[in-house]
């Protein structure tokens, strides 16, 4: 049986629609010198970070090895450094097998994007495609949600009113957390009225742009009480591709975020989904996604999205009590914030968002488009 | 994206790098029976009979090399999923608002994506039958499929040539033999029933010896070629101008033609040069034309 891994310190900047007057390696040294102050770690050969992933990547930046302007920041000059240009919850993953292969003991994660500085996000996602049959048409990830939306929708009945509840609860959640500072509440008027980007989404539907930094100190399972009395173990992980072309894929079922929920749960011993978790943060970079993702993962019941809308069931299941990823928070790193709002609420740092009595909670990220890539990680408190 | 230059400083990047891709062998003659033959073609499995549009060289779900297992595709399908684009971005291959759907070829397992027009964004819907619309000039992309259009709307109405398309130097021709009833017909449609067209005692003792047709009559040949043949379907004459040549006899063949000689980008009109032959290669009649090209109909 290979060590247990446990967060032992998170930390965040604001996630802010322009952090104009910030580079971002201030944002990073704001969420490095959070963690340094929390746990006292530093880089020192025999007890400090053994390794540090950074997650950034080149097109967002507009420079080659994104991370090479981060190298001080990560303790490049003295050990191992990595980075993942991918969503920022692989650097959680690839840090658990990191200590559980025995290579290191201390891990430090720490992402950033600053989505404004160029001059459409879509421009961006539009380079992940291939430049012979799906560039010429012009395909990005919004136009991409909304075939997998048009698609989900006709499976599950969710409806333009479905949507406009979602984003209107996911704006007052946003609302309440002081990272989410630029936050404007809406009304279901609002958002119904809110102009189409690519049918059935609506603008009020979509993520918006953000710039913010994340990062995170993991330890195994002996080192951990060095740096902090209440880590959160990592239980299970789990993630799945689905094919590249959207025309190969069923973009209403679920099919990647299905075995990597499965992947995640065998490896946790969970068997009951429903009732395995206190709470839950998903990433929902918009609307429909929510409750689509809610039925991919076994936590409501198959087409049972819009009923679950319907009751509130946010609410009961306590999701995305931060406001989510349509509260703001980069594409780069959405579900790496959703893994580290998840472990703030079960070592009880939640400050106004804090549950009741967390004892567990599941993680989720996505990237590629309509769900092509998705990651579920399980976790929990002693 | 704002700018704050007052507090500090930010420099604009202009990141854009030309590049030549190699689409590889598959994508190559994927792309060649498309431009070429303007035929779609796929690759099937053998073992699983699966068949992929755009192409792979291997089976994803057997393994197989498929490489060599070329099949041909009809131009017809049915839309499995769509949506429609309303924002703008540089990348798009039109304005929008527009259709994006996914279209599965009959005889295809894998629909792809690709631009639907001719139909009411408030009709799209899944299960649509559509047909392949080939682009009158090749990229040498799968945009050499401008896009999709339903089966069957404005069936053989096909638009001419868009201002965009035209260029200097394109010609076409209609070509007619001039009969005595032809002389009749036109001479009600306009009143002229001046002698020298109808009655040939008269016309002998004329320095022409004989009966010729009106002088509009060839003229008016040059009306279906810009109205049906270049620009085309959808053009409007804003001009015509002639000078007649030489006479027309009853049972000449007039060849009309209308060649582009000038764009004019600020109007978005197109200038022609106009020439009416008789089958002895006489010029007849010479002119020009000022016409405006078809503007695309799919809107909503």
């Amino acid at each position: 049986m290979a060590r247990k891994v446990g967060i032992c310190a998170v930390a965040q900047t604001t996630f802010q629609r322009n952090k104009w007057d910030q580079r971002f390696q201030n944002m990073a040294l704001e969420v490095l010198e959070s963690l340094r102050e929390q746990t006292g770690v530093d880089f020192s050969e025999k007890k400090g970070i053994g390794m540090s992933i950074s997650c950034s990547d080149d097109v967002f930046d507009a420079r080659t090895i994104s991370d090479n302007g981060l190298t001080d920041l990560l303790g490049g000059h003295f050990g191992c450094e990595e980075k993942i240009a991918q969503e920022g919850i692989q650097a959680l993953y690839y840090g658990l097998a990191a200590i559980r292969s025995g290579h290191v003991d201390v891990v430090l994660l720490l992402g950033h994007c600053k989505e404004s500085q160029g001059q459409s996000r879509n421009m961006v996602t539009h380079l992940s495609f291939d430049p012979f049959y799906t560039r010429p048409v012009g395909l990005d990830y919004c136009v991409s949600a909304g075939l997998q939306a048009q698609a989900y929708g006709e499976r599950s009945g969710i409806t333009d009113e479905h949507l406009a509840r979602i984003v209107v609860r996911a704006r007052e959640k946003a609302a309440e957390n002081p990272l989410l500072p630029d936050t404007e509440r809406v009304t279901m008027e609002e958002v119904l009225a809110s102009k189409y980007l690519a049918d059935p989404i609506r603008e009020l539907h979509a993520y918006p742009v953000s710039d913010g930094s994340v990062g995170m100190i993991l330890a195994a399972e002996e080192r951990v009480h060095e740096f902090t009395d209440t880590p959160v173990w990592i239980t299970g992980v789990g993630n799945s591709m689905d094919r590249f072309f959207l025309g190969d894929r069923n973009l209403g079922a679920n099919v990647a975020l299905k075995a990597a929920a499965k992947r995640a749960y065998h490896r946790a011993g969970i068997t009951d989904p429903k009732s395995a978790f206190d709470l839950v943060e998903l990433s929902d970079q918009y609307a429909y996604q929510l409750p689509m993702w809610m039925e991919g993962l076994g936590l409501c019941n198959e087409a049972g999205g819009a009923k679950w809308v319907e009751e509130q069931g946010w609410d009961r299941d306590q999701v995305n009590l931060s406001g989510g990823m349509l509260g703001g928070n980069p594409l780069l790193l959405g579900g790496f914030v959703r893994a580290a709002e998840a472990a703030l609420q079960l070592k009880g740092e939640a400050g106004t968002r804090q549950a009741d009595k967390a004892k567990t909670a599941l993680a989720h990220g996505v990237m590629g488009p309509a769900g092509q890539f998705h990651s579920v990680v399980t976790l929990k408190r002693d | 994206m704002t700018t704050e230059t007052k507090d500090c400083f930010t420099i604009d990047g202009k990141l854009a790098l030309p590049y030549q891709y190699f689409a590889g062998s598959t994508g190559s003659r994927f792309i060649i029976s498309l431009r070429e033959e303007k035929k779609i073609t796929g690759l099937k499995c053998n073992k699983c009979n699966k068949v992929f549009v755009p192409p792979r060289s291997t089976c994803e779900v057997c393994f197989e090399d498929i490489s060599d297992n070329w099949v041909e595709l009809p131009n017809t399908g049915t839309v499995t999923g769509f949506t429609i684009v309303r924002y703008e971005e540089p990348h798009q291959p039109l304005k929008p608002p527009y259709i994006t759907a996914l279209v599965k070829l009959d005889g295809a397992d894998t629909p792809f994506a690709h631009i639907v027009k001719g139909i009411p964004f408030s009709k799209m819907k899944t299960g649509l039958r559509v047909e392949a619309v080939f682009a009158k000039k090749t990229t040498a992309t799968i945009m050499d499929i401008d896009h999709f259009r339903p089966v069957t709307q404005r069936p053989g109405f096909e638009l001419g040539y868009t201002y965009d398309q035209l260029e200097e130097g394109m010609s076409a021709s209609f070509t007619k033999t001039i009969s005595e009833t032809d002389v009749y017909l036109f001479a009600g449609i306009s009143g002229d029933f001046n002698p020298m067209h109808l009655n040939e005692e008269f016309a002998k003792a004329t320095p022409l010896g004989t009966r010729i047709a009106h002088g509009a009559l060839p003229q008016s040949l040059i009306a279906p070629v810009l109205g049906m043949k270049l620009p085309g379907l959808g053009t409007i004459a804003l001009e015509v101008t002639t000078r007649f040549k030489a006479p027309t006899y009853f049972g000449d063949t007039i060849t009309a033609t209308g060649e582009i000689v000038e764009k004019l980008p600020e109007r978005r009109w197109v200038r022609m040069a106009l020439t009416f032959t008789n089958q002895h290669n006489k010029l007849v009649a010479e002119g020009s034309a000022l016409v405006m090209p078809p503007v695309p109909m799919d809107k909503e």
